[in-house]
């Protein structure tokens, strides 16, 4: 996913720009900005062992939990922060999409789509959703705070943040097809340029 | 381990921070492995605030060196591969310069009259020291509280020698309370009856007592709350192996072990002036730590332990906040660390690939 995510946000990354990964894994999608773009990029994680691998990879990590710690790097100008695939297990994601939106100009938020309609045709059976997208059970996920992609276009609406650019990305991982015609439907995933 | 240990003289002498000089100075050094060929493989380790020259391996005099759980062959920092150099600081007891050492122009040990040092002095006399040794660059400069200061102020003095920098349970200031605490530790030695204004050496004394309630009191805020109660508890000492009659419990016994032994071995002035040097710094004085790392180059790897009161991570943050501001490649891990501020001392699995992963990378 994140060597896909690097070719996607590529264009929207400018050279030598100041960004900031929350949860950032072992710091793959900042090595391949610091190659492409030649970024100056720090990653926020929680997890020791994916720490590690950041330092090993020499990209700059810092360990926080999301969900107590934003406010503290409010001072850093940061031209790009990044949020893949952790906006929904965040316990605030409106409040934590806001507060990037202050320390940094720009947003990439990516996020999975309950409205897939896999995800649907669980429901209408009358269980959660179990796919390769969200392979856990809803006693054992991270997702707290799934939505679909029209729950997240109305929640940036809400919040004046305005959409600058969106990619689908569907089942095989590709981009168009239906998940362009009909996202919320066919897209297992939205990638989102965010702006306020 | 290769290990070589010599008394370095500097007939240059140093101007000081407090605008007063040495004419010359001595530091004891201890050095680890080899300088490979274009001496790109050296490292400084900067000691805490009761360390030494010692950092790795067994010696008569010291001991286990106080990081050879992190240093040595292929241990975190890998003697095979590195050239490590750690020196006794300016106004320490352990050989270098000191208030125990004798001055040469009056032939009296210095006492009281040693003049007070600094980090940035201790900064400045490694620097010099550096160039003795023929090294351009440190690949690493790291230490741990006081240590981890200097650390930080290499980076600050001297950008274009230091790539990395590794600031463990550190502070870019010292804190109110940890001068309070340090106070304290002063007053007992200042009071005990045979510290005589600091030249207790000409009445053939040792202030004892002082110095022993002094480290006590240290322990106490090296440790956390929680690793005295899994280590002690509310346990009594057997009574074949309390060290003082008084003793109840364990921790008490402990105390007075470990206060005891340092007394015999710590110099009380050295002590004094030490606690001051902690006290007294602060990366940013006169300006902010945002305008005081501006010109730094090296790469950061702070690090905090949840145990660790006296230091605790909040301060590390500060300093990683800073250097964001600065676009330094700066990383900022808090670890559990289970013995307080000491956890700086211990290996643990992640302390110690974080370590290693820095360096390497």
């Amino acid at each position: 996913m994140a060597i896909k995510l690097s070719k996607i946000i590529n264009s929207w990354v400018p050279e030598n720009s100041k960004v900031i990964d929350f949860g950032c894994g072992d710091g793959s999608l900042l090595k391949e900005l610091f190659k492409n773009k030649q970024v100056l990029g720090y990653g926020v994680e929680i997890n020791d062992t994916k720490i590690e691998k950041c330092i090993e990879k020499g990209i700059p990590v810092i360990k926080l939990d999301i969900d107590k710690g934003l406010n503290d790097f409010m001072s850093s100008n940061f031209d790009l922060s990044i949020m893949a695939r952790s906006i929904q297990c965040l316990k605030n994601p409106d409040l934590a999409l806001n507060r990037m939106l202050e320390l940094s100009k720009r947003c990439v938020v990516t996020l999975p789509n309950l409205g897939y309609w896999r995800c649907r045709i669980n429901l209408a059976s009358g269980k959660m959703p179990i796919t390769p997208e969200l392979p856990s059970s809803w006693y054992e996920t991270e997702n707290i705070h799934l939505c679909t992609i029209k729950d997240f276009e109305n929640l940036c609406l809400k919040e004046n943040i305005s959409i600058k650019d969106k990619v689908f990305i569907n089942r095989n991982g590709n981009q168009g097809g239906l998940s362009k015609i009909n996202p919320n439907l066919f897209a297992v995933e939205g990638v989102y340029l965010l702006e306020k | 381990m290769k290990t070589e240990t010599k008394l370095i003289h500097f007939s240059e002498g140093i101007e000081l921070e407090s605008g007063k000089s040495l004419n010359s100075f001595d530091l004891m050094v201890e050095t680890y492995g080899e300088l490979n060929e274009d001496k790109s493989n050296a490292i400084l380790l900067c000691h805490a605030f009761s360390g030494n020259h010692h950092a790795a391996g067994s010696s008569e005099d010291y001991g286990i060196g106080w990081w050879d759980q992190l240093v040595g062959p292929n241990k975190s920092i890998d003697t095979n591969k590195y050239f490590v150099v750690c020196c006794n600081n300016l106004g320490g007891c352990a050989g270098s310069s000191g208030p125990s050492s004798v001055d040469p122009s009056s032939q009296k040990i210095f006492g009281k009259s040693f003049p007070q040092v600094s980090v940035l002095d201790w900064v400045n006399s490694q620097k010099m020291l550096m160039d003795k040794l023929n090294i351009e660059c440190w690949h690493f400069v790291a230490g741990g509280s006081l240590g981890g200061m200097q650390a930080l102020q290499w980076s600050i003095s001297y950008p274009d020698k230091v790539k990395k920098a590794g600031i463990f349970a550190a502070a870019s200031k010292s804190s109110s309370q940890n001068i309070a605490m340090n106070e304290v530790a002063r007053e007992s030695i200042r009071k005990d009856e045979n510290f005589h204004n600091g030249n207790y050496y000409e009445h053939n004394v040792i202030p004892k007592n002082g110095i022993k309630t002094a480290r006590m009191l240290g322990h106490i805020t090296y440790l956390s709350e929680e690793h005295m109660d899994s280590r002690f508890g509310r346990k009594f000492q057997d009574e074949d192996s309390k060290v003082e009659e008084s003793v109840s419990f364990e921790v008490e016994n402990y105390l007075q072990y470990k206060g005891e032994q340092f007394s015999e071995l710590f110099d009380a002035n050295s002590y004094i002036l030490m606690t001051k040097v902690m006290d007294g710094y602060d990366a940013g004085k006169d300006k902010t730590l945002v305008e005081a790392l501006k010109d730094v180059k090296s790469e950061f790897l702070i690090v905090g332990f949840y145990s660790d009161w006296l230091y605790p991570p909040e301060r590390g943050k500060e300093i990683q906040i800073a250097a964001m501001d600065n676009n330094i490649r700066s990383s900022f891990v808090v670890l559990q660390g289970d013995h307080g501020h000491d956890s700086f001392l211990f290996n643990s699995k992640t302390y110690s690939n974080l370590i290693t992963n820095f360096i390497e990378s």
